[in-house]
């Protein structure tokens, strides 16, 4: 019996034993796969670190931070270009000039490197940014301008764009310095900076924290070509008055107010707000880091689908608290962080890497999934949970994270800079055109895919060889002013009509469907008849002149015996006549009303029989000869017709009529008209001809905000957010924009955008419906397969234990 | 690149000792040594037999084998379980492979959607393998059944042991059961939607190495099925 039990204990010290050396066998293998594994992630991490690090502030440069986190209240002397301090109280004081004023303290030509200022500089392989745009909206040009150098981004000085005019065109979202500030070189004829001063960089636009900071301001005076005055007006230290824009050209600072003219060609003249300075004539200035306001000035995007501003989400980063200089970073060179992956800054001490979406949400090693510290800012560490990473290898963040949701169609948006947002005043600023869409997924150089915004060029050019050169769109309106000045045309008739409509009404036209009004801008609105109106509508290529006062419409002309006409009558007439008269161009404008006509003879209203039948109804016509012509022609009609209430506002057969009288005028170069992806010339049929050239080319530009939160990022809703039979990401066509009313529309899908075919993505698709099928066959299988390796293991391991049992037992009989 | 890397060499260096072994059995017992002299008659050997590969003789008579082997070994309906596991294994493993040495962005497009409907089939036909096979395979029955064979016992240097064939056969089984496991578990746990970025990444290492395993198992059983 005690043999017994030592061969049990002697069994089971062997089987110990045995399972040790299993157990060791199995960390060994563990041990092994782990550390392939980190040596390939070692070696992966080196491959995949580019070469050179970030910039390193240099040992021997000073920073010029004190170390303070409070920005202090600045209490100092404004100084003019002259660096002369100002004195608030003193008569004709000059504006303050920010390059004298705050240059004691701070480095201006190493601020005028920074991001804003330095366009001309732009180091080559800066990401795309938005361009500016050149827009006539009557001419239906929207031409996109831009220091950078990419496909389909025009150089201002391929187009003849001195610094001056850009100067003036861009001048509302320019925050100074640059173009603002020309060397001598970059004089040239057409300038008049001697008048108005240069455009120097405004600190205060964005630095300002006092409530009377006023953007709208900044675009007044910069657009009166008071640019010397701007900052002084806009940031409420003082009051502006009078247009650089009407002084002559010889007229310099040094001559001073002109004494004779109060009304006219006022020189600029600044009033102090002396409630601002204290009693040594400094300036009591707020200046700590700009406010999102400041930013958000040119920088904002909102959907053109959106009706007020309540109806627009903030970005998801200003609603948790953060500010737009939280992220977008600085040190005293001004080169700001823009927060893309790979960005690279080349004169800034700080690190890009540290403030892109990765490097707040993940900390370090974003594409392992982040290590070390993460949470900068707060900024929650996502879990992505069930995304493959193949995922985080070919998106950008802001694929899922940014800009409107994807519809089935990108959706046009309003941009500041492109379509003058956030300017208040009287008047409109906000134009229609250029029209850009959002998002479009497009897959970039470096073979990632972002969310992109996208528009379509429109501009008339002349052919250089296989190139196409914009022209300006003055030639165009110079050559053809009828055919394009359609609306204005029409507009001018209406108002000469305004005898004839009653009190508070104003005349209008009905045409087809729609009801043409003028507008204070001299061209028409349009509004489509939703009923059918006492008046009725227009039939085909017909008008109806009627008038209007809001809602109600009634008709212009009114029947009346002429043989009897009722008093005042004729008087209206012949007031009609005579404005008509100024309109009529070799023409004689008729009044025709039954068999009489009432004409302008020598001054005097006429009312002779009419040739011909009398007419059924009265009638506004023009006598030509012997022949009626209708007030409003069948070009105009037609053409008003096809445009209706917008948005486009050229036809093709005024292109076709614009294209001809070019021609005529100068046959060469061939003169096109670029628009919708398509080059339109004239054919050898005496047709329209619309053809493809690559300067007709959509251009798109990376976009990161609006970022949505994480509940409303793609894929929040399982795979099919993207990956689905009709997925709006992969088979949503985007049809390009124009100004130009036309079916050659150019469109693209978005498969192809992102460079994936599309058959592959409707058969990947068309996998997410079998999906969780095949999930479940995986499950059973895996729950299969698991149980028999469980099985054979228990028994594997029971028969290691058993084995040495068994060949101790012939011994133990022994 | 570690797992290009090493796996191009594990298999490589597998396959070569796998062959060479089968040359050396080809030789008279006394001079089945490891020397320079086998060695290059073992080359001449390989070249020789990779050449007739070039013959589609050679192919047909290997689809043969093949044929005939999952017909003895595999009755009735379950040949085709065999054969679908044969031919879908076959895919996974070339379009994995070749993506994964040759393509830096790895596996995508149209073979990526094929390769997942073949590890649909992959993972079923293995499930009812290893249903049907399991107990052929258990330690008990190798020992119960280790009688003569026609090749010799196979030698691990690596823990100085010989080995009756039988017991690769079996190791080389549960090998590729293990890594059919994993693999199947690997993307499963991927398409779910529990885990996160680190666990993805996990996944997908999971997934390449046990796809490693699964190959130099295959490679060891193949040179089981060969007489």
């Amino acid at each position: 019996m005690e043999r017994l039990d030592e061969n049990k204990i002697e069994s089971r010290k062997i089987a110990g034993k045995s399972l040790w050396s299993a157990a060791f066998l199995v960390l060994g293998i563990i041990v092994f796969i782990f550390a392939t594994l980190n040596l390939s992630r070692l070696l992966e991490g080196r491959n995949s670190k580019k070469s050179g690090p970030e910039i390193k502030l240099k040992v021997e440069e000073k920073s010029d931070w004190s170390g303070s986190q409070v920005s202090p209240l600045h209490r100092i002397p404004l100084m003019d270009e002259f660096n002369q301090k100002i004195v608030p109280a003193a008569p004709d004081s000059l504006p303050f000039s920010t390059r004298y004023t705050c240059a004691p303290c701070h480095d201006y030509d190493k601020i005028s490197g920074g991001t804003h200022f330095n366009l001309r500089q732009r180091p080559a392989v800066d990401r795309r940014s938005e361009p500016w745009f050149l827009v006539d909206e009557k001419t239906g040009v929207q031409l996109p301008v831009s220091f950078q150098s990419y496909p389909g981004f025009w150089l201002p000085e391929k187009l003849g764009i001195s610094s001056w005019q850009f100067v003036t065109l861009f001048g509302r979202n320019l925050n100074g310095g640059g173009p603002g500030e020309p060397t001598t070189e970059e004089q040239t004829p057409d300038s008049r900076w001697n008048v108005s001063g240069h455009l120097e960089i405004n600190c205060l636009g964005c630095h300002n924290k006092s409530p009377l900071q006023d953007h709208s301001e900044w675009v007044k005076q910069v657009m009166r070509q008071n640019f010397r005055w701007a900052a002084t007006a806009a940031s409420g230290l003082g009051e502006v008055i009078g247009m650089a824009s009407r002084l002559p050209a010889t007229w310099d600072i040094i001559d001073g107010p002109n004494p004779d003219d109060h009304e006219w060609a006022v020189v600029p003249q600044v009033k102090y707000n002396q409630n601002l300075f204290d009693s040594r004539n400094n300036a009591i200035l707020d200046l700590p880091q700009p406010e999102d306001s400041r930013c958000l000035a040119c920088h904002s995007v909102s959907p053109r689908q959106a009706k007020s501003k309540a109806a627009i989400d903030r970005d998801v980063h200003l609603q948790a608290g953060l500010k737009c200089v939280d992220c977008h970073r600085n040190d005293l060179s001004h080169e700001m962080v823009r927060g893309f992956e790979g960005e690279k800054l080349s004169r800034s001490s700080l690190k890009a890497q540290d403030f892109s979406c990765a490097g707040c949400h993940l900390g370090q090693k974003p594409e392992k999934g982040g290590y070390g510290f993460t949470g900068r800012l707060g900024a929650p560490r996502p879990a992505h949970k069930g995304i493959p990473k193949v995922h985080f290898e070919r998106l950008a963040c802001t694929v899922c994270h940014s800009g409107l949701l994807p519809e089935k169609e990108p959706q046009a948006v309003y941009t500041s800079r492109a379509n003058r947002l956030g300017i208040f005043g009287k008047a409109r600023w906000t134009s229609e055109y250029p029209v850009i869409v959002e998002p479009v997924f497009v897959r970039e150089k470096d073979k990632k895919i972002y969310p992109e915004r996208m528009m379509w060029p429109a501009f008339w050019a002349k052919k250089k060889g296989k190139d196409l050169v914009p022209i300006d769109s003055q030639e165009v309106l110079a050559a053809a002013s009828e055919v394009i000045n359609l609306k204005e045309n029409v507009a001018s008739l209406l108002n000469c009509l305004i005898p004839l409509a009653e009190e508070g009404f104003y005349p209008a036209v009905i045409i087809s469907d729609y009801l043409f009004e003028p507008n204070v801008d001299g061209g028409l609105d349009a509004r489509p008849l939703e009923k059918t109106t006492p008046v009725g509508k227009a039939g085909k290529d017909k008008f109806i002149l009627v008038q209007v006062k809001e809602a109600e419409i009634k008709p212009l002309l009114f029947d009346f015996n002429p043989e009897e006409p009722p008093p005042g009558v004729e008087d209206k007439i012949l007031n009609l006549l005579q404005n008509l008269k100024q309109l009529a161009g070799g023409r004689q404008p008729v009044y025709v009303i039954g068999k009489y006509a009432y004409r302008i003879t020598e001054g005097y209203l006429d009312k002779a029989e009419k040739v011909g039948e009398p007419a059924a109804e009265p009638e506004i016509v023009w006598q030509e000869k012997e022949n009626f012509l209708p007030l409003l022609s069948d070009f105009q009609v037609r053409n008003l017709a096809a445009l209706g209430p917008g948005p486009e506002i050229l036809t093709e057969e005024q292109i076709f009529l614009v294209l001809k009288k070019m021609s005529e005028v100068k046959p060469q170069p061939e003169i096109v008209y670029v628009t919708a992806g398509f080059v339109f010339s004239l054919g050898k049929e005496g047709k329209l001809k619309a053809s493809r050239h690559p300067s007709a080319a959509a251009i798109s530009w990376p976009l990161a905000h609006n970022v949505r939160p994480a509940q409303q990022a793609l894929g929040k809703n399982g795979c099919t957010d993207c990956h689905s039979l009709s997925s709006k990401i992969f088979f949503g066509k985007v049809k390009a924009s124009s100004p130009l009313k036309t079916s050659y529309r150019e469109s693209k899908l978005g498969a192809d955008l992102m460079k994936t075919g599309p058959l592959f993505q409707f058969l990947f698709g068309f996998t997410f419906l079998v999906r969780p099928a095949f999930k479940l066959l995986l499950a059973a299988c895996l729950l299969l397969m698991g149980l028999i390796l469980l099985v054979v293991m228990m028994r594997i391991t029971r028969k290691i234990a058993g084995f040495q049992e068994g060949q101790q037992k012939p011994e133990s009989r022994s | 690149m570690v797992f290009g890397i090493t796996s191009v060499v594990l298999i490589i260096a597998l396959n070569m000792r796998l062959t060479f072994g089968r040359y050396l059995s080809h030789l008279p017992e006394e001079k089945r040594k490891v020397n320079s002299e086998n060695f290059k008659g073992y080359v001449r050997w390989i070249v020789c037999w990779k050449k007739s590969f070039l013959k589609l003789s050679r192919w047909d008579r290997c689809l043969n084998y093949l044929i005939a082997w999952g017909k003895k070994n595999y009755p009735g309906w379950t040949v085709w379980v065999f054969y679908a596991l044969v031919l879908s294994y076959a895919y996974l493993a070339l379009s994995g492979l070749i993506f994964a040495w040759f393509v830096p962005r790895g596996l995508y497009g149209f073979p990526l959607l094929l390769h997942v409907a073949a590890g649909a089939l992959f993972a079923a036909c293995l499930s009812i393998i290893l249903f049907l096979k399991a107990r052929v395979y258990l330690p008990e029955k190798i020992a119960a059944g280790n009688q003569s064979q026609s090749r010799p016992d196979f030698y691990c240097p690596l823990l100085n042991k010989t080995f009756p064939r039988p017991y690769l056969q079996a190791a080389a089984f549960w090998t590729f059961a293990v890594a059919g496991f994993l693999l199947a578990a690997s993307t499963l746990g991927s398409m779910l939607p529990y885990f996160h970025y680190p666990a993805q990444i996990f996944f997908f290492n999971l997934h390449r190495w046990s796809a490693l395993a699964s190959v130099l198992s295959v490679s060891l059983s193949l040179d089981s099925m060969i007489e």
